[in-house]
């Protein structure tokens, strides 16, 4: 539309120029700082001194960071499908206008408005040995407590039931907000065709939000890669590093003993393999809708 | 208050593809003009061009003698009622009135004194201090109206703006429309897609179709000579019925025409040279032929569907040829689905248009 | 047995198993709050005998007072408060102007920018931190407030948000304003920037908490203890995870910084719940 009033005009774009300033700034040119950084030697002083591709080499190399990446695959493995599946769940059993179903939905997102710190702070007191509301459960039970947080597998179990707890609440409300949008008379059609719930959910509301689905699913997966904070505070990547995320590695890398070229390699490594996989979900899901 | 507007040459592009070619008008002062066509046909982008809310690609617009297609829409002097109102949501009515006027810096007691006169002839006075949202969807109407009047424009436009009232309150604010136009006295152009709009308000109808003015006139020219086949078609409901003519001989008095499933009709008509006869057909108005008494002879119309609407009856039906037919009886008309009737009509009441659509009238001067 | 009530299509998918499910599962998920809270109320002493003791009285809320009287903690509730105000402020003037621009006016290159600017939703903070760290390392704005606010208003979720809010406001508003003779400027600020408040009440919500609960750029940012904020500062009060020494007053901190977020969720949660399935669904 080129209505006479929306000339295109330079002085237009001041509007924007703000904003694009602080963009620019903050995010394009530490994005690309970021890139050139991986391929070279850079410390705490600073000091570049270019060396190609060696960081990723050393990257590469790095057993700790095979184990982060094991670590942070099968943590996302196991806690997004939890999630999605949980969030589908929720959303269908509280898709109604009730006073309970609201006041559940209200219930089940408050807890994602809570920092990182709080959470963990949460669930450590919950997990501790001897102390802990788990260990408590145990004993009443008769059974030998775990120590879920120093035990190999047990430490990276807690830390996606604390993830879990904290991040269910935008897959059931994005889910809910899908079923919203369903229109009632696709319903009430299904009702005179004499449809049974069961084909009204697998007919009807599951194949209405199906991409929601997809989406939430790709949302989660970016997310749940980038587990950091819960593994840092919870049980600072143990015992042994069975617990150490990537993101985790990139920061102890960058920031612990500042190898700042090695950190960032990493880090360009793990926004490839985000991508690729919400890229593989995307394609997966485009396969199936054509099949 | 009311000033001539000059649309010369107006040219309106999309890019490659051109919406108005080379469209030249000119309105009287005071006069109301409505801009009648399809969707599609151009008739908003004419009026918001006036308005100053598209550009113009070429030719030129000038209100009272003024050339304004230059200058933004805030300076020209028109005052224009949105289809959707486009009411201020978060001011109230008197808000919303006199906003215009607070950006002309018109001293604050002439905006209260007009936006209060403006109410009063609205009767919307009472609802000043209501936000839009609290108003019914005729109150808002007549508080975007409002808001033109305020303004004292030279002209007013009009973009549809009964389209979202209901029938009912639609027919009473046309005639309030056609009353505050005789008050006021100004210029008014009124776009509307709705024929009975165009017919009751008028002083003259353009109708646009194809980026070009189709015909302009007073609104029973419009409708009793058309000009063109799409006019023909465009205006009337039901709409104007056509029979293809096969063959044409001159007569004594106008020309015979082989009409195919009507047979031979006499027209007294004169057609000029250039009467391209291929394609060529005659067109007839439900209202102008009338079901004949059993046993008179004239034309049989196998009848499909009687539609009642108590002072009159409009019976569709086919001719022999499978030529569908449309014609008027009274409401007590006893005919019935599956009927065959005879029907006849005055020869001169037809329309004879040409194979490129240009249309001929009884006794019209060539 | 026969459902004689009238038909509603809330029959055909809901389902009373499903929703006492949910009820269970939410109950399961209080469990460990009110397992905090209980735990707030009691004396670390009490504590130190075994935590069954929370079910047992006496009950007190001297934990809650030691947190007010220990001004390090209310030094960081005023740092994370400065900055997620300064940092929302900024995110709602960016975005308002931008997201008007983008929805409404005409420049060279508008679309292109727009895209480079929904691309920046795809990028990680992973991918941009270190370099962010040596930036503001450059300039020497580590330990300030304003190095906390800044990497937030690059944030593209604002403008993207902004920029739907005013697409959504019809078009005719404007002109209607254009034919009142109304300028650029003022067509923005008295005609449409009203009409976005909710908008600017969803995104100033939501960057509120996200500036609120950031934890990994105030880790490195911030350094020095007086500058921390209080995801960090508390975070820094926990040693390992064996710890069970105070766990009456840590508790009690937890309540207490998740006060201001629970509050504004209480009041807010409509607005909450918009901003984050805001432009998701279709």
């Amino acid at each position: 539309m080129a209505e006479s009033y929306r000339r295109s005009r330079w002085s237009n774009a001041l509007f924007v120029a703000p904003y694009l300033v602080v963009f620019f700034a903050l995010l394009v040119f530490p994005l690309f700082w970021g890139m050139w950084l991986s391929l070279n030697k850079v410390d705490l002083f600073g000091g570049g001194q270019f060396i190609g591709l060696r960081n990723y080499a050393r990257v590469l190399s790095d057993p700790v960071f095979h184990q982060a990446v094991r670590n942070t695959v099968v943590f996302v493995a196991v806690s997004v499908p939890t999630l999605v599946g949980l969030g589908l769940f929720l959303a269908l059993a509280l898709n109604k206008t009730t006073r309970g179903s609201s006041f559940l939905r209200g219930l089940y997102f408050s807890s994602s408005i809570l920092s990182v710190t709080i959470v963990t702070l949460i669930w450590r007191i919950v997990f501790i040995p001897n102390d802990g509301l788990m260990a408590l459960i145990f004993n009443v039970l008769g059974l030998e407590p775990i120590g879920f947080l120093s035990t190999k597998g047990w430490s990276l179990f807690s830390v996606g039931v604390a993830t879990v707890w904290w991040c269910i609440g935008l897959p059931m409300m994005l889910l809910l907000a899908a079923l919203q949008q369903i229109p009632a008379d696709l319903y009430e059609a299904a009702a005179l065709d004499n449809a049974g719930k069961w084909r009204v959910l697998t007919r009807i509301t599951l194949p209405s939000i199906k991409p929601t689905i997809m989406l939430v699913a790709v949302i989660q997966i970016v997310m749940q890669f980038q587990l950091f904070g819960q593994a840092l505070i919870m049980t600072n990547g143990g015992p042994a590093g069975s617990s150490r995320p990537i993101v985790m590695y990139i920061y102890e890398t960058a920031f612990i003993r500042w190898d700042v070229g090695m950190g960032a390699a990493a880090s360009e490594l793990l926004f490839v393999i985000i991508l690729c996989a919400a890229m593989f979900q995307y394609w997966i899901s485009s396969r199936k809708e054509v099949a | 208050m009311s000033a001539p507007i000059e649309i010369a040459n107006i040219t309106k592009r999309y890019g490659a593809l051109t919406v108005l070619e080379d469209i030249t008008l000119h309105i009287e002062p005071g006069e109301f003009v409505v801009f009648l066509g399809p969707s599609g046909c151009g008739k908003s982008t004419l009026l918001r061009m006036i308005a100053g809310l598209e550009a113009v690609d070429g030719g030129t617009i000038s209100l009272g003698g003024e050339r304004i297609d230059t200058l933004p829409p805030g300076k020209r002097g028109v005052a224009m009622v949105f289809q959707s109102y486009a009411l201020y949501p978060h001011m109230t009515v008197a808000q919303n009135m006199g906003f215009g006027l607070e950006n002309l810096k018109t001293p604050k007691n002439e905006i209260a004194r007009r936006v209060q006169s403006a109410a009063e002839t609205l009767e919307i006075a009472h609802l000043l201090d209501r936000k839009p949202a609290k108003l019914s969807g005729g109150q808002r109407q007549r508080v975007a109206i409002g808001r033109a009047i305020v303004k004292e424009p030279q002209a007013f436009l009009f973009d549809e703006p009964l389209s979202n009232l209901d029938a009912a309150l639609r027919g009473r604010t046309r005639l309030e429309l056609a009353q505050l136009h005789q008050r006021l006295g100004a210029t008014m152009i009124f776009v509307t897609h709705d024929q009975v709009e165009a017919m009751t308000l008028a002083d003259r109808i353009v109708i646009l179709n194809d980026r070009r003015i189709e015909q302009m006139g007073a609104p029973m020219e419009i409708y009793q000579r058309p000009a063109t086949k799409f006019v023909a078609q465009f205006v009337g409901s039901p709409a104007m019925c056509f029979l293809p003519v096969t063959g044409m001989t001159d007569a004594a008095q106008g020309v015979t025409l082989d009409v195919e499933g009507a047979g031979k009709i006499e027209i007294d008509v004169r057609l000029p040279a250039g009467f391209r006869r291929d394609g060529a057909s005659v067109g007839i108005r439900a209202e102008d032929a009338k079901v004949l008494d059993r046993g008179q002879p004239g034309i049989a119309v196998g009848v499909k569907v009687v539609e009642r609407l108590g002072d009159r009856a409009f019976i569709y039906g086919t001719l022999d040829n499978g030529t569908e037919f449309v014609v008027e009886d009274s409401g007590r008309s006893t005919v019935a689905s599956g009927d065959v009737i005879q029907i006849g009509f005055d020869p001169n009441a037809l329309h004879i248009f040409d194979g490129d659509g240009r249309a001929y009238h009884h006794s019209e001067e060539a | 047995m026969a459902d004689r009530s009238a038909f509603s299509p809330e029959n055909l998918t809901a389902n009373r198993t499903l929703f006492w499910i949910a009820a269970v599962l939410a109950a399961l998920m209080l469990a460990p709050v009110l397992w905090i809270l209980g735990l707030s109320l009691k004396n670390n002493q009490d504590l130190m005998h075994g935590t069954d003791a929370v079910f047992r009285a006496p009950y007190t809320l001297k934990n809650y007072a030691d947190i007010l009287v220990n001004s390090q903690v209310f030094g960081w509730f005023l740092n994370s408060l400065i900055v997620a105000t300064g940092q929302t402020l900024g995110v709602l003037t960016l975005c308002s102007l931008a997201g008007y621009a983008f929805a409404r006016l005409e420049f060279p290159f508008r679309r292109a920018i727009f895209i480079i600017v929904l691309f920046g939703l795809a990028v990680p903070e992973q991918a941009v931190i270190i370099a962010r760290h040596q930036m503001f390392n450059w300039v020497g704005l580590h330990n300030t407030h304003i190095a906390l606010m800044l990497p937030g208003m690059s944030s593209a979720f604002g403008v993207f948000l902004m920029t739907q809010f005013f697409n959504a406001i019809p078009k005719e508003i404007d002109e209607a304003a254009m034919l009142d003779n109304t300028s650029q400027f003022r067509i923005f600020w008295k005609v449409l920037l009203p009409l976005t408040l909710p908008a600017q009440a969803t995104l100033g919500i939501f960057t509120f908490l996200l500036a609120w609960n950031d934890y990994w750029w105030p880790l490195i940012s911030a350094t020095k203890k007086e500058m921390y904020t209080l995801t960090i500062g508390i975070a820094s009060t926990q040693t390992n995870f064996a710890q069970s020494e105070g766990l009456g007053f840590l508790s009690a901190q937890a309540i207490f910084a998740s006060l201001p977020v629970v509050i504004v969720y209480i009041f807010f949660q409509r607005h909450i719940v918009t901003a984050v399935s805001g432009g998701a669904v279709k």
